[in-house]
């Protein structure tokens, strides 16, 4: 069976240990901004979401690609051939969940998993991420969480409307 | 640079300027960060006899070499600068997220000088920065100013520090809030940001913090958290945080109850850690921390991340409140307005002993709810009499109605939540703490025996130092198991430099007697070494240490043996020798 990325707000502290950790391993940096999965926090409200690559069935990003530098490798998740980008940024566009940035030389950071081995999920104490085949429940709490596309706005915007109706299903 | 930023933000607000400069190198291996390196930049600018809240003063606020790392439980901010509630020098620290925010914007740290003409929030952007009108914002509580200050920032997520009306009108024991429920809570933090017109800091950071071996500093950090940090020792504040200790302290008969009159509250399963799992949604953690110790609580349409140990003691117990819904509300209030929950709930406490007493009444009786509730918005807005009063702290308010008998604090900062008469090892931290009564400089309550004095005079200096070092480099009181071997390892990774334990000890020594010498400028004496007259002459009742007081003679023996130990003479002024051996004696304050 092929491992899937589950998140599971409801379990998240707002650490940030997977942003940390993630842009430890990638970018050899601790700098959350550069890091391939994001937390929204709601302090107020005691909520924090894990924004989280989806690896789309259906990719946006990989579809708005014009130079097939995104593509789909043999378990499923969406990559990234640094050597055919142009730096275009459709794909950051295109995801509705603000999941894809691009660096300063127009590269975009895309999650890939870590090829199999995520950074973020070792240091996920709390256990709201997981790596796993998955079960039905966590496959209902994955397509309740994209069910919400903007189409419009910043990555940052999008994750933030993503994850605010996360928390109105979860809190209220 | 690794670890460090190598910058650090100078805002002066008369000037209505910011600039940066280079961070000091040559104070790094003598103070390191946080506590140590705001002390060293407070005591160059600002002289002791400073008015706390003149524009002369200064505020440092400093993060700590380690934060916005992989590290755990390193990520806390100091802030110094000289306490407008107790006049000694003052360290507060906080944890959550804007220290690494900070950093990940460009800075070490921010000093803060002079005196806006009107309201004004200082906006962090990167290296975009900029002081902005925050006259909309006056008389906000905390919650909607970090709202506001978020929307000006045009960014969810930017991290912030706030101040609600309490700091506006300059209440002493008024603390500085971040992201709603963290606080530098002592001290009166929120009133040195109101005395100088500054509203808040609004941040956003995108830059990234950097070792010197990625590979290696990772397999260090992973190695401590899996053999030190996450075992036995410290794994309550990850199952229970702080309100496993209702349950401790009433065990020990060191829970104060009826404003200190006893050391042992029969309801305590209202309030216990069994009480907050019960009305627990879920667990909150501060950057970087795998522990979450933060419990998010909601009774009935109350809710809350906390309360914390000391709130549903000093709120909760020593109040003889004892509804876990009631203590939630007083808690968010504090949060929201902005008042430090120990403070005053100790004021409150004294209040209600005053009037259960006849010495004068202020309509607030012990288990009685509304008005205790009430009391809190009257002290913020300074609206009533009683609220005026109260909004002195306990020192004052003792003095104003000749109740000096009853107030509970040493050099004005009212005590913490572990009752000196059952446990000496207190006494003597709280007497001997920089800052007043504080739990977090000796937490002595596990001592083999509680009243072997000179046992416990060893244990405090031992701690004071181990702490002060701690701090510096940012570390969460909740890694008990930290030492600094640990934290020189640590160090040495990160920096791609050697660095000793003898060396971080050292630094610990050199910050406590660095604030010694301060206080004693600012006029502090070993007379101000003492404790309550409670604690010295009324038996405590209840609980395992009924009928013990902490005597005169006990602790002006307690005091003498720690300053023997620490070198410093009779009157507590510290060697010449001790000050050459810590590179302190050519320091002018």
């Amino acid at each position: 069976m092929k491992k899937e990325l589950f998140a599971n707000p409801d379990l998240c502290t707002g650490c940030n240990r997977c942003t940390i950790a993630c842009s430890a391993k990638n970018e050899g940096v601790f700098q959350p901004s550069k890091a391939r999965l994001r937390v929204t926090n709601f302090p107020l409200r005691g909520f924090s979401v894990p924004n989280v690559c989806f690896q789309c069935p259906k990719a946006n990003c990989l579809e708005a690609c014009p130079n097939d530098a995104m593509f789909r490798g043999a378990d499923g998740v969406v990559r990234l051939n640094r050597d055919l980008c142009s730096g275009c940024g459709n794909c950051v566009n295109a995801c509705p969940y603000g999941m894809v940035e691009q660096n300063a030389k127009g590269i975009p950071y895309k999650c890939d998993l870590c090829d199999g081995d995520p950074a973020c999920v070792k240091e996920c104490h709390a256990e709201a991420l997981v790596h796993a085949a998955g079960d039905a429940a966590l496959f209902q709490l994955k397509a309740a969480q994209m069910k919400t596309r903007p189409q419009s706005g910043t990555p940052l915007e999008k994750r933030h409307k993503v994850a605010q109706t996360i928390k109105r299903n979860s809190r209220g | 640079m690794n670890l460090y930023m190598g910058k650090m933000l100078v805002v002066d607000l008369s000037a209505e300027s910011v600039t940066t400069e280079p961070l000091r190198a040559e104070w790094l291996r003598e103070y390191w960060g946080a506590w140590g390196l705001a002390l060293a930049y407070y005591t160059d600018a600002v002289s002791p006899e400073v008015d706390p809240l003149a524009p002369e003063n200064a505020v440092v606020i400093m993060t700590a070499p380690l934060c916005g790392t992989l590290v755990p439980l390193a990520s806390r901010m100091c802030l110094v600068s000289k306490s407008p509630h107790t006049g000694t020098i003052f360290e507060s620290n906080v944890g959550g997220s804007f220290g690494p925010e900070l950093k990940y914007a460009g800075y070490d740290g921010i000093i803060i000088k002079g005196r806006a003409s009107s309201p004004v929030f200082l906006k962090i952007d990167d290296d975009r920065v900029s002081i902005e009108c925050a006259e909309h914002m006056a008389g906000q509580g905390i919650f909607e100013t970090e709202k506001l200050m978020e929307a000006a920032m045009g960014a969810h997520g930017a991290k912030t520090l706030a101040i609600g009306p309490a700091a506006e009108n300059l209440i002493t024991y008024s603390m500085i809030g971040s992201e709603s429920y963290r606080q530098f809570g002592r001290g009166g933090t929120g009133a040195l940001f109101g005395s100088k017109n500054l509203k808040g800091i609004v941040c956003r950071g995108t830059g990234g913090v950097r070792v010197a071996d990625m590979a290696r500093f990772l397999e260090r950090t992973d190695h401590y958290t899996k053999n030190d940090l996450l075992c036995d020792d410290n794994l309550w504040a990850k199952t229970d945080g702080t309100p496993i200790l209702v349950e401790v302290t009433n065990e020990m008969g060191i829970h104060p109850t009826r404003n200190y009159t006893k050391g042992f509250n029969g309801r305590k399963d209202r309030l216990n850690s069994d009480a907050i799992q019960a009305a627990k949604l879920g667990n909150r953690a501060c950057a970087s921390c795998p522990m979450a110790c933060g419990k998010f609580t909601r009774v009935n349409s109350a809710e809350i991340e906390g309360p914390e140990y000391e709130t549903l003691c000093l709120g909760g117990s020593n109040c003889e409140v004892h509804d876990l819904e009631a203590v939630i509300r007083f808690n968010r209030l504090c949060d929201d307005l902005g008042l430090d929950t120990m403070t005053c709930g100790s004021t409150i406490s004294l209040a209600m002993e005053m009037t259960e007493n006849g010495v004068h009444d202020f309509k607030l009786r012990f288990g009685q709810v509304d008005e205790y509730l009430k009391v809190v918005y009257e002290i913020a807005t300074l609206s009533t009499e009683r609220g005026r009063d109260l909004a002195k702290g306990a020192k004052h308010l003792a003095a104003k109605y000749g109740a000096e008998d009853l107030s509970m604090e040493v050099k004005g900062l009212e005590m913490p939540a572990y009752e000196p008469r059952g446990n000496f090892g207190m006494g003597i931290a709280y007497a001997t703490s920089e800052r007043g009564a504080c739990h977090l400089r000796a937490f002595p309550i596990f001592a083999t025996d509680p009243h072997d004095i000179d046992a416990l005079v060893s244990d405090v200096v031992d701690a004071q130092n181990a702490n002060s070092i701690k701090w510096s480099l940012g570390f969460c009181d909740f890694w008990g198991t930290i030492n600094t071997t640990i934290e020189a390892d640590l160090m040495s990774a990160g920096l791609g430099e050697a660095v000793s334990a003898e060396e971080l000890d050292q630094a610990g020594e050199r910050i406590w007697t660095l604030s010694r010498l301060f206080n004693l400028a600012a006029g502090f004496t070993a007379a101000d070494d003492t404790l309550p007259k409670k604690i010295m002459e009324r038996p405590l009742e209840a609980g395992r240490h009924e009928g013990r007081v902490f005597s005169r003679p006990d602790l002006a023996r307690a005091i003498q043996s720690y300053y023997q130990l620490r070198d410093w003479s009779a009157k507590g002024i510290p060697s010449s020798r001790k000050l050459a051996a810590l590179g302190l004696d050519k320091k002018t304050l």
